[in-house]
């Protein structure tokens, strides 16, 4: 998470300075590396046209389709993959946008192992992107566990006062750990895998704001497979439907994976933010978000999960509270007198 | 917004055609229909000039009216026109001057002035200021929301300007209050809009840090809102200037904390009465701090709730969670009882499914349990159905713990059959749940079905990837019951591929384990060796300050390798080495029964028997119901009770209690089988003999009991 720097104390960690020095290497040539990877990219993506520069590419929506539709072919994941290949490299350079244009496509390579490993594919392809996303994380915050400090509210703060005694930061407070120290994996040892995944999403979470909806949507899909089907489908099935609902239930058994906090956690932020956090109201993510949310309330309950329980019901009635028109009024409007004076 | 919009317009049509609407100065009112008339063939000059004249106003008074007349009517593009006609920024700057110069720095902000002048200069700033803030809002409804965020900005720092010395309390002009109150809270939802999350947040900040004279419920909303954005937006803010910070005040450095911060705050607030309750606060302190797994903060902030906002009932449901996840069982099962009490909600699903679950942890709560259990399976219906597999599958655990202490043998059977039914029962609805794969699993190597206990070990670890330790360690142990040693090895070192090294400690000790049982001794020091490194590298890179509880949490277990090499030593007869390795061990861990257990059985292998008989009987005094323990001592009693007949009965009974504890320990058949047939009794002796050799042909490594 990029709120790392600011949360340890710690002093700048060699990995940071290690970054500066390369880009002021390569501070030359920025736009170099960026051609570079869109050519190679115009390589492997060759069913439209690339864009010529990387704010474009960005933003271009065939061409993240495109490239979406070759990571949903079933052999994608292996370790010949151009396409994962090309993430990789694209990933390892220090380019802040080329980070953005691989994180994009996290939801989907996520969702996409995470349900395969069950199928036993082979998908170094993807384990390598991961684990550069992972290695990333790992030297960007030296390993150290973010943590946060549950205040208290008999000390005072900028925002109250208090009677009680003035204290420093440090002191008597609860410290919470919100993402665990991180050890350097050079493989995906599958008891670590949940780790691994679940640190690449919270990287994705922390550059959430510059992701396009497309990749939003994608995520909230991924969550839906991975929670697999509680029963929300049976729950509102309507007779003439009941075929193409039972067809889409077993698709969905298909995703069903284990779901350690260490996934639940990232998980559950990236769709607050899809729910509450947008800029502009986009009616298909929230959609998409809720149900998501819905499913994973489900799994919760079968999995007795009470952490999880307690974080997805609370976005389902923040939803529900936010839906009910007499929470709409709009308190910045004037109020409508009769009567207009000076 | 836009639904609000259009009823506003539809809204302000209908007042049109009521003759209400009427414009009001100085003592004279006029009609609003003449001017409207003149506004819509979009003659502003025509329509300033007759409310000048009609109600005695200067150019800029009539503009001001008429901006908010168009407003008012819906017709925001009209109002924008009409307030561009005035030159606000001169507007201001007259009022700056004629505002009284900044008094001496010592006089706060509650110091009146003289009243006359004020009043006349408050007067003037607040139609300025609300024709500014006006035309932010018609900005904003036609999209422009960067444009409007600067006007609304205006505003504030207008304010600031003319205002140097704050608005005395006393005598603030309401309408200016308002529209003060208005930009403040539409300043930071403008930058949002638009899009600068920074600006944003230091709006948000500039709104709760400064002296507006918000009144509660906007300040409340302000910081509701704030609150939400820093918990959602996925931007990080940067922790607050220093010149906002007071000296020795908290200060939150990251975007969890000063949200948490503030919606503590407004639950405190809730609770005094100062601000309306607002449901959705509640539900956001939930959300972060069950992300940053602070349930027990939360559950104290639930109990602060004034009554009457919750159900009782809802509210010990929502404590239950908190606690529960908190780790503090017994205080989660007390609140479910209550909830769960007949007169109360005695159907609640999600309280029935979470009390049988807490209780399927608790050999003493399983029994009631499975009567939770039972009442989630009758209970899951309609909507609901899909939850009553995760009903029988809490009955089965339920009733699999409960066969841990029964009352008989023939208990016992019944118990364990029933909780095989219902988690079969259970696997009907949830084919595909790997935990509830997994339990049934143990449940069968429980029974010593170890066949069936291996197919579902092999298919909890396809079904969860490989990614759950446990199952690799469950797989391991059903092999070594089945006496595949090596195969079992195989699994272990294919676990240790899959496991990040802190991980690796009860992989290796099982692994040591199973080369002593391969008749394999130097290679179990090997392994243990290599454990003790570990625990080396584990000081090493967690640092040397450490406290206990971070001891506890280290994932290699310094005292568990010590003792675990004790007890290998012990198999091995290098008493010497045992003793060496149990006074380390002691160091870590003052008191437990299984080091004692193992102290007894080095003294008991230098056959010194009072000490050995002395360090059992400590062990059991720490923990009575310590198994290993009582068959040591009911071994020794029998062995003794050849020549002495009078310690017969006490071993007798300490091994049949044990047996009642665990009742597939071969070592206590195999004593008691000694002692019946030291009293005489050859044909039970024969029994207890049969039953130690069966289960010495389907023994794991480690108890079954140590993986769940």
């Amino acid at each position: 998470m990029s709120e790392s720097p600011t949360i340890n104390d710690s002093p700048p960690s060699p990995a940071i300075a290690g970054d500066s020095q390369t880009t002021a290497a390569n501070e030359s040539d920025p736009n170099a590396k960026c051609q570079t990877a869109i050519q190679s990219l115009s390589s492997i993506v060759t069913t439209t046209t690339i864009p010529s520069t990387i704010s474009l590419l960005l933003g271009d929506s065939s061409v993240s389709a495109a490239i979406s539709s070759l990571l949903l072919r079933p052999d994608s994941g292996a370790g010949d993959n151009n396409l994962c290949r090309w993430l990789y490299d694209t990933f390892q350079s220090t380019e802040p946008s080329l980070h953005l244009l691989v994180l994009r496509f996290v939801p989907l390579i996520a969702g996409l192992y995470l349900s395969r490993v069950l199928l036993r594919q082979p998908q170094a392809g993807f384990e390598a992107v991961l684990l550069a996303l992972y290695a990333h994380e790992t030297t960007s915050r030296a390993g150290q566990a973010v943590t946060v400090n549950i205040p208290d509210l008999s000390h005072p703060s900028i925002y109250h006062e208090s009677k009680g005694p003035a204290k420093n930061n440090s002191t008597c407070l609860n410290i919470a750990v919100v993402s665990s120290t991180l050890d350097p994996h050079g493989t995906v040892r599958s008891t670590r895998r949940a780790r691994i995944v679940g640190v690449a999403l919270e990287l994705y979470y922390s550059e959430i704001s510059r992701m396009p909806r497309q990749s939003k949507l994608d995520f909230c899909g991924a969550c839906e497979k991975w929670a697999g089907g509680n029963g929300e489908t049976r729950a509102g099935v309507v007779p003439e439907e009941e075929e193409s609902v039972a067809v889409a239930r077993s698709e969905k058994d298909g995703g069903r994976i284990p779901l350690p906090w260490e996934l639940v956690q990232p998980m559950m932020r990236i769709l607050g933010h899809c729910l509450m956090g947008m800029k502009v109201e986009d009616k298909e993510v929230k959609e998409a978000a809720s149900k998501a949310c819905q499913s994973l309330y489900l799994r919760s309950l079968h999995d007795i999960n009470p952490k999880a329980i307690l974080a997805a019901g609370s976005l389902l009635r923040l939803r529900e509270i936010a839906l009910d028109p007499k929470n709409q009024i709009d308190h910045t409007e004037i109020s409508n007198d009769n009567v207009l004076s000076v | 917004m836009l639904g609000d919009q259009s009823s506003e317009l539809s809204e302000s049509n209908g007042e049109n055609e009521s003759p209400t609407l009427r414009l009001c100065a100085n003592g004279a009112c006029m009609k609003t229909t003449e001017v409207e008339a003149k506004l819509d063939e979009g003659n502003i000059q025509d329509a300033e000039s007759s409310l000048r004249e009609g109600l005695s106003l200067n150019s800029e008074e009539a503009r001001a009216l008429l901006g908010r007349l168009e407003y008012q009517r819906g017709n925001v593009e009209g109002a924008l026109r009409v307030f561009e006609g005035i030159d606000l920024q001169a507007a201001i700057q007259r009022l700056q001057v004629s505002a009284p110069p900044p008094e001496k720095p010592s006089t706060k902000k509650k110091v009146p002035r003289e009243p006359p002048q004020q009043s006349a200069s408050q007067h003037a700033a607040s139609l300025v200021l609300e024709a500014i803030y006006l035309k932010a809002k018609s900005l904003q409804k036609l999209g422009r929301t960067t444009e409007a965020a600067q006007e609304c900005k205006s505003v504030l720092d207008s304010v600031e300007k003319i205002f140097q010395q704050g608005i005395p309390d006393a005598q603030v002009d309401t309408r200016l209050q308002e529209t003060v109150s208005h930009a403040v809270e539409l300043l930071p939802a403008l930058w949002k809009e638009s899009g600068d999350y920074q600006e944003a947040i230091s709006a948000y900040r500039r709104a709760l840090l400064s002296q507006w004279n918000l009144d509660n419920e906007s300040c409340a909303r302000v910081q509701k809102d704030f609150a939400v954005f820093l918990l959602h937006s996925g931007v990080e803010a940067s922790p607050p200037s220093l010149g906002s910070q007071v000296e020795g005040s908290y200060v939150p450095r990251n975007n969890l904390e000063e949200a948490i911060l503030l919606l503590m705050i407004l639950l405190k607030k809730f609770n005094q009465g100062k601000a309306k309750w607002d449901p959705s606060v509640i539900e956001h302190l939930t959300f972060g701090l069950s992300l940053c797994s602070q349930t027990s903060v939360l559950a104290k902030q639930l109990e602060e709730v004034m009554p009457g906002v919750f159900s009782r009932v809802e509210r010990w449901n929502c404590l239950a969670l908190c606690y529960s996840a908190a780790g503090q069982t017994s205080a989660a099962v007390n609140l479910l009882r209550k909830s769960l009490h007949k007169h109360e909600r005695p159907d609640d699903l999600v309280a029935l499914l979470l009390a049988s679950k807490l209780c399927s942890e608790e050999p003493s709560l399983a029994g009631e349990g499975a009567g939770y259990a039972q009442r989630a399976v009758n209970n899951a219906q309609g909507m609901d159905e899909h939850l009553k597999g995760v009903g029988f599958r809490m009955l089965g655990l339920c009733l699999g713990k409960q066969a841990k202490v029964p009352t008989s043998d023939f208990e016992r059977s019944r118990l364990q059959s029933e909780s095989l039914k219902a988690l079969d029962g259970a696997i009907a609805f949830e084919h595909n749940n790997p935990d509830l794969i997994f339990e049934l699993g143990v449940q069968y190597a429980e029974q010593r079905n170890l066949k069936a206990a291996s197919r579902y070990a092999k298919e909890f670890i396809d079904a969860t990837g490989g990614s759950v330790l446990k199952g690799w360690r469950f797989l391991a142990l059903v092999l070594s019951a089945q006496q595949r040693f090596s195969e079992a090895e195989v699994v272990t070192d294919a676990a240790l591929d899959e496991t990040a090294k802190w991980d690796q400690g009860p992989l290796l000790r099982l692994k040591a384990k199973l080369k002593i049982s391969q008749s394999n001794p130097t290679e179990a020091v090997e392994t243990y060796r290599y454990l003790l490194a570990l625990v080396q590298a584990q000081r090493k890179s967690f640092g040397p300050l450490r406290t206990l509880s971070q001891m506890e949490e280290d994932k290699v277990n310094e005292f568990e390798v010590w003792h675990g090499l004790a007890y290998l030593y012990s198999s091995l007869s290098h008493w010497n080495d045992v003793e060496v390795c149990l006074k380390k061990a002691g160091e870590l861990k003052q008191y437990s029964a299984s080091m004692l257990h193992t102290e007894g059985r080095m003294w008991e292998g230098r056959k010194e028997f009072k000490p050995a008989l002395a360090a059992f009987l400590d062990g059991l005094l720490l923990d009575e119901s310590s198994v290993p323990c009582k068959v040591a001592v009911g071994a020794l009693l029998s062995e003794r009770g050849k020549e002495h007949q009078p310690t017969l009965p006490v071993a007798r009974s300490l091994l049949s209690d044990a047996l009642r504890i665990d009742p597939t320990n071969r070592k206590a058949w195999y004593y008691l089988g000694l002692v019946h047939k030291y009293d005489g009794r050859i044909a039970d002796a024969t029994d207890c003999f049969q039953a130690a050799s069966m289960l010495e042909e389907s023994d794991p490594i480690e108890s079954f009991s140590t993986i769940l």
